[in-house]
């Protein structure tokens, strides 16, 4: 169940860059978030605006009742955040949200991160390795000082391939081809997971769908509540069976979805749908 | 002390209610907040089937405003009759349907649903919605509409009716009037305000339906001279809405002349918000040395009587 607290932040830790950690006591997100999920929050406690901002749950500490979150200064919201000093208050509600499924006895999880949208994949790390699962990260973005947190996996023993778009670091180009090339020689009915620009998801899971493979998105839409009050987040979503797309709201039913029920921009049907059609008889 | 106020033959425990849009249907809160601390809830609004709403980017941030076109996105009134009024059954909170309509038809069978419903309170009429193409605002945006509209919801609930006014006019009190001359038992005051934001990189507005409703404690002036406009101007109760998130700001509403507030936007920024006004507003009153928060509303001295600026009286 999330709880709505106003918490103190315990630490604070810089990253190069527009990159900074934070680490919040919170008892119920260090007691019960699972990977995939995240927090509501804002700097102070005023109840006027801006809003509070989603930011997925990077790592958890039960025994300390903490949380810490990798974030980036992108607006007036983050900034306010990274800005905060150790024993300031943030307003945060959660954990919140629909979190990552590990993968079936024997699937491989691959997670592909985009940017920021490593965060998430450090606490699957720990649920994977906790159930048994081999996990291989495959982490893009622009330049190197984008490919933050990586020692984090180093330290749980995944393997990671970092790919940037200047080739400053590992693959030059885009984090999906690298993730191509494994799936090409890799083991057998691998599970896909991913975090980051809307390209990069519509990417993998246009790969996944090809492939026939599991998938799984976390969304990141505009949230004003993350309660499913606002309506503001609401993503086009089609199941299996379904016969058109139903407006969801990213901040309760998701933000993690299973790709191929997710309608991306300037698509008419889910790949789900669309496979389906191909598939039928003329 | 008493922070009990009677609008429109409710008796609140208080003056605050959540405003619709804002709030969802009042059950999503279960488990994060009391639902009990409130005055009352008014249900995001209900058409007769369910509503897809408007395209996305539905929301966007504006300097302390935030602008949405969420278009009524709803599960219409039968599903939320059967599936979530059965839910709030167990609080001691006043719950207010929002009805809407296509048609003036379609206003009055909402009505008339929701009258037969166990557990609700009172019926509020969105003439003011600025994010549909039909209904909504052009119904509030006529006084001859909103006085249609009114008689016909009046006539088809025994239910107290309260319409909630568009901003988006010239003279709010007109509207007041031709809502109070059909029957209304209370008004809100006020809707969002019509507005438009630009990308200016895209060279597009930042929402995809293109302009949206502001709201958010940007427009708390705005609602504020509205509601005093409209509470002027009939003698039926007004309860304000426009920006709200502090005793303060419900205390200006009160003070206009408002019987009750509205809590709107501020539940997207903190959904504890009604713990903290309500304790405000106790120590208010300690402060001041009252015992009955009734004793505020309309108490506001004006510097200059009869007003200035095309308020008529």
């Amino acid at each position: 169940m999330p709880a709505n607290r106003d918490v103190p932040l315990l630490a604070r830790e810089p990253l190069e860059g527009p990159y900074v950690l934070l680490t919040f006591r919170h008892a119920e997100v260090a007691a019960s978030a699972r990977a995939g999920q995240y927090v509501m929050i804002k700097a102070g406690t005023s109840p006027d605006l801006p809003l509070r901002r989603p930011f997925s749950v990077m790592t958890t500490d039960p025994r300390e009742e903490s949380f810490t979150l990798f974030l980036k200064t992108v607006g007036v919201g983050s900034r306010a955040l990274a800005e905060m000093r150790v024993g300031d208050i943030a307003a945060c509600l959660g954990p919140l949200g629909r979190p990552f499924t590990p993968p079936p006895d024997g699937s491989e999880a691959l997670l592909v991160a985009g940017g920021y949208g490593i965060a998430p994949f450090v606490l699957f790390g720990d649920e994977l390795r906790s159930v048994g699962r081999k996990a291989r990260v495959f982490y893009g973005g622009r330049t190197a000082g984008d490919l933050q947190v990586r020692s984090a996996f180093a330290e749980r023993g995944i393997p990671l391939i970092p790919a940037t778009e200047d080739g400053s670091l590992g693959h030059h180009g885009r984090v999906t081809e690298p993730l191509e090339a494994y799936l090409d020689v890799g083991a057998a009915s691998p599970t896909l997971y991913a975090c980051g620009p809307d390209a990069m998801l519509h990417a993998v899971a246009r790969l996944a769908a090809r492939r026939r493979l599991d998938a799984q998105v976390s969304l990141d839409p505009w949230m004003g509540c993350g309660l499913g009050t606002c309506l503001g987040c609401v993503v086009p979503i089609q199941g299996p069976g379904e016969p058109r797309p139903r407006y969801r709201c990213a901040c309760t039913e998701g933000p993690v979805f299973d790709a191929v029920t997710v309608v991306w921009a300037g698509e008419e049907s889910s790949l789900a749908r669309r496979r389906a059609l191909e598939g039928a008889p003329a | 002390m008493n922070l009990a106020v009677d609008v429109a033959g409710l008796h609140l425990k208080n003056p605050l209610l959540a405003a619709s849009g804002t709030f969802g249907y009042g059950v999503e809160y279960e488990g994060i907040l009391d639902l009990n601390l409130l005055g009352g809830l008014v249900t995001k609004g209900l058409y007769l089937g369910p509503r897809d709403g408007c395209p996305t980017p539905r929301i966007a941030e504006t300097p302390s405003g935030l602008l949405n076109a969420i278009g009524l996105q709803g599960v219409g009134v039968r599903a939320f009759v059967k599936d979530v009024l059965p839910r709030l059954a167990p609080y001691d909170t006043a719950v207010v349907v929002n009805v809407c309509g296509d048609t003036v038809e379609e206003y009055a069978e909402v009505a008339r649903i929701v009258d037969d419903a166990p557990g609700v309170a009172a019926v509020e009429i969105n003439i003011s919605c600025p994010n549909v193409k039909v209904g909504g605002m052009a119904f509030g945006g006529d006084p001859e509409m909103t006085y249609a509209v009114v008689a016909a919801v009046r006539k088809a609930t025994r239910l107290p009716v309260i319409p909630k006014l568009s901003p988006n006019v010239a003279d709010i009190s007109v509207f007041a009037r031709a809502a109070e001359e059909a029957g209304a038992d209370a008004l809100s005051c006020i809707n969002t305000l019509l507005g438009l934001a630009i990308d200016v990189e895209a060279r597009r507005p930042r929402l995809a339906f293109g302009t949206g409703g502001l709201s958010g404690p940007a427009i708390r002036p705005i609602a504020v001279r509205m509601a005093w406009q409209a509470a002027r101007a009939v003698r039926i109760p007004v309860i304000g809405v426009g920006g709200i998130g502090c005793a303060a700001d419900a205390l200006e509403f009160m003070l206009a002349g408002c019987r009750a507030v509205q809590v709107g936007t501020a539940n997207f920024v903190d959904p504890g918000v009604y713990g903290r006004i309500l304790s405000e507003l106790a120590d208010y009153l300690e402060r001041h040395g009252l015992r009955d928060i009734n004793g505020l509303v309309g108490a506001l001295t004006f510097p200059h009587d009869p007003p200035p600026m095309g308020v008529r009286e």
